[in-house]
């Protein structure tokens, strides 16, 4: 064959097309999308679920693309018909937000393996909760010699100026007002009290952070030795060797369902239930139940081992006592008004 | 026959056709977009309307973040031009192998990523960073200072983050000074100061009028370090949206926000705008 100008040009033109705009290449059988999150969940994932879920599904092709929960919403929302993304995972905010937008199509628990052994508050039918997030306190034990005990501890004068929080931008933040609220009379409904209490706690803030990662930072620094912390972020901390520990007040821990939905019209719904099955598999949960994940597990079959069964609770009967889950339908509803609250009351 | 030559002198528009069509698509269409959402009374869409405008110019509250955002550019543009000229003088006044230097130190900046340089100032102004270590090693201070999460920790940070934005103006407006003018100045009977005062600001003022159009823009929309160095109770207008377009969904009012700042932002810039031609006329005479 001759090589001609022309076409070079054309090789050179679709090559680059096909590089352009991959969903070209991709036809009618794209792989199937995953938005996980992005960090410790991605390579957790990359190395657990995706080769369990390759497993069950004959090999099929499967792509991570991590992003935040609110730009999966956004993504999914700018192409309702023929959605980039065919699993979304979310916190509980997010979630309702986006069952809300009809993006997500419930789950077919019928044909499920796994979804009546999960705890009773990981079984969502618009998408079940394969993990939990568990927010305590977090401390430093070479600063703070008597540990923590409950929420209260940090609005003793010994943390004046050493105690950090976040804004209500982040899940954790919110989740730790209403806890606030709720220690002193409050609810989901009634956020009052818990201000009146963030006021009280003014003195003793040496940081509030705009997000729950900087709170990290924070304690690399030694800017802050108090903090209400999410517990995968913490061992991420201490496997790094810095000085924090992790406790459960005794009010209980706040838990955050983090849920997988099959999205809406997506083309590989499928491919998607596989995904969410192995997520939910006593296997797959075990073995990120393990060091360096100690992702906490909702499938009651799975033993709980290890640091977890050290820091959390050793049984799915004292996850049930221990952990504060929060009506995230109610605080929805409110949460716009919070957070310009939060603006305006606690700047400096 | 003069009709015939080609005018070398006029480039064919043509030319700028595929930038021009880039600026189209991914600048002026997004912008056309983001107009019309701000127009949008309500997040699920359907009304339009002024809601949106009204709602932020009404609220003292958005108008003191827009205010305090505006007032911090002025700061971190001040300050960075009181240490920005000196280093642009210096590199003017000094023999070959130190302006290379000098160059390189304020072009190194530019070379790691401003997360980074951000992040070595949580380290520096942190309550066991360099500067309380140092302090207190002195035995000036007993307890550590607040450095970090504070307004003043900000515009530092900022100052030294957008540095070369203002150096290397000042820098192009000194080398084109000749430096005749100075020689003259004094053999007319002028001291440093006053040549400095009479001669060289004025001539180098294009450039400071550059450096601190850029410092200003760069220091005002600089999301990262406001928000890592300002933490979460100091809230200024990149956060600000951030907020409404990610947290909350609310892209109306996001949108409607973003335009605010960005008409805010040309009326500052259109005034440095107006001082740079002044003072072009100033340079001329």
């Amino acid at each position: 064959m001759l090589l001609t100008r022309r076409n070079l040009m054309q090789t050179a033109l679709t090559l680059g097309a096909m590089h352009a705009f991959p969903g070209l290449t991709w036809a009618q059988a794209r792989p199937l999308v995953f938005a996980t999150f992005t960090g410790s969940w991605e390579e957790a994932h990359k190395a657990v679920l995706v080769p369990a879920f390759r497993k069950a599904a004959d090999n099929a092709n499967i792509v991570l693309d991590p992003m935040l929960s609110v730009d999966q919403i956004a993504k999914v929302n700018a192409a309702k018909s023929n959605p980039p993304i065919d699993v979304m995972l979310h916190d509980p905010g997010p979630a309702l937000q986006a069952v809300a937008q009809d993006l997500v199509e419930p789950y077919p628990v019928e044909k499920s393996a796994y979804y009546r052994d999960l705890i009773p508050a990981a079984q969502v039918p618009t998408g079940p909760a394969p993990f939990f997030q568990v927010v305590g306190i977090t401390y430093n034990p070479e600063t703070v010699k008597t540990p923590p005990t409950s929420w209260a501890d940090l609005w003793k004068p010994e943390f004046k100026g050493r105690v950090g929080i976040t804004n209500l931008n982040s899940t954790l933040g919110t989740g730790f007002m209403v806890e606030l609220a709720k220690m002193h009379g409050g609810s989901e409904a009634n956020i009052d009290p818990a201000f009146k209490a963030i006021e009280a706690l003014r003195p003793s803030l040496a940081a509030v952070a705009a997000n729950p990662g900087q709170l990290a930072t924070l304690f690399q620094q030694g800017q802050i030795d108090i903090s209400p912390g999410n517990f995968n972020a913490i061992q991420i901390l201490k496997a790094r060797g810095v000085p924090v520990e992790f406790v459960i007040p005794k009010e209980g821990a706040i838990a955050f369902k983090t849920t997988i939905h099959i999205v809406k019209n997506s083309p590989n719904k499928e491919l998607a239930f596989k995904l969410i099955e192995a997520a939910l598999s006593p296997e797959v949960q075990a073995t990120l139940m393990e060091e360096p994940y100690l992702i906490v597990p909702t499938n009651t079959k799975v033993a709980i081992k290890g640091e977890l069964a050290k820091t959390l609770a050793k049984d799915h009967a004292e996850i049930a006592k221990k952990f504060v889950f929060q009506d995230w339908g109610k605080i929805n509803e409110q949460r716009a008004a919070w957070i310009e609250r939060f603006n305006r009351e606690i700047r400096v | 026959m003069a009709a015939t030559l080609r005018d070398v002198t006029t480039y064919d528009l043509k030319l700028a056709a595929p930038l021009a069509a880039g600026f189209v698509l991914f600048f002026v269409t997004p912008l056309a977009i983001l107009l019309a959402l701000s127009f949008q009374t309500d997040p699920q869409g359907g009304h339009y309307g002024l809601t949106q405008y009204v709602a932020f110019l009404g609220d003292s509250f958005s108008l003191g973040v827009l205010g305090s955002t505006l007032w911090l550019g002025v700061k971190v543009t001040v300050l960075t031009l009181l240490l920005g000229y000196p280093v642009a003088w210096l590199h003017q006044r000094s023999p070959g192998w130190a302006r290379g230097l000098i160059m390189l130190l304020v072009l190194l900046p530019l070379l790691t990523s401003v997360v980074v340089r951000t992040f070595a100032w949580v380290v520096i102004l942190g309550r066991q960073g360099i500067v309380n270590a140092t302090l207190a090693w002195l035995g000036l201070i007993d307890t550590p200072l607040k450095l970090l999460y504070t307004e003043g920790g900000v515009v530092v940070a900022l100052a030294q983050v957008q540095m070369p934005l203002m150096v290397l103006p000042i820098i192009t407006a000194l080398s084109r000074i000749d430096p005749n003018l100075a020689d003259a100045s004094s053999v007319l009977g002028a001291g440093h100061w006053r040549t400095f005062r009479k001669v060289i600001l004025p001539l180098s003022l294009p450039g400071i009028v550059a450096g601190c159009l850029l410092t200003y823009a760069a220091a005002i929309t600089a999301f990262i370090t406001q928000s890592l160095i300002g933490g979460g109770q100091m809230l200024f207008m990149p956060m600000y949206i951030y907020q409404q377009a990610s947290t909350l969904q609310n892209w109306p009012f996001a949108a409607a926000i973003s335009i605010v700042f960005l008409v805010s932002v040309l009326l500052v810039v259109s005034i440095f705008n107006a001082l740079g031609r002044l003072s072009r006329g100033y340079a001329d005479a």
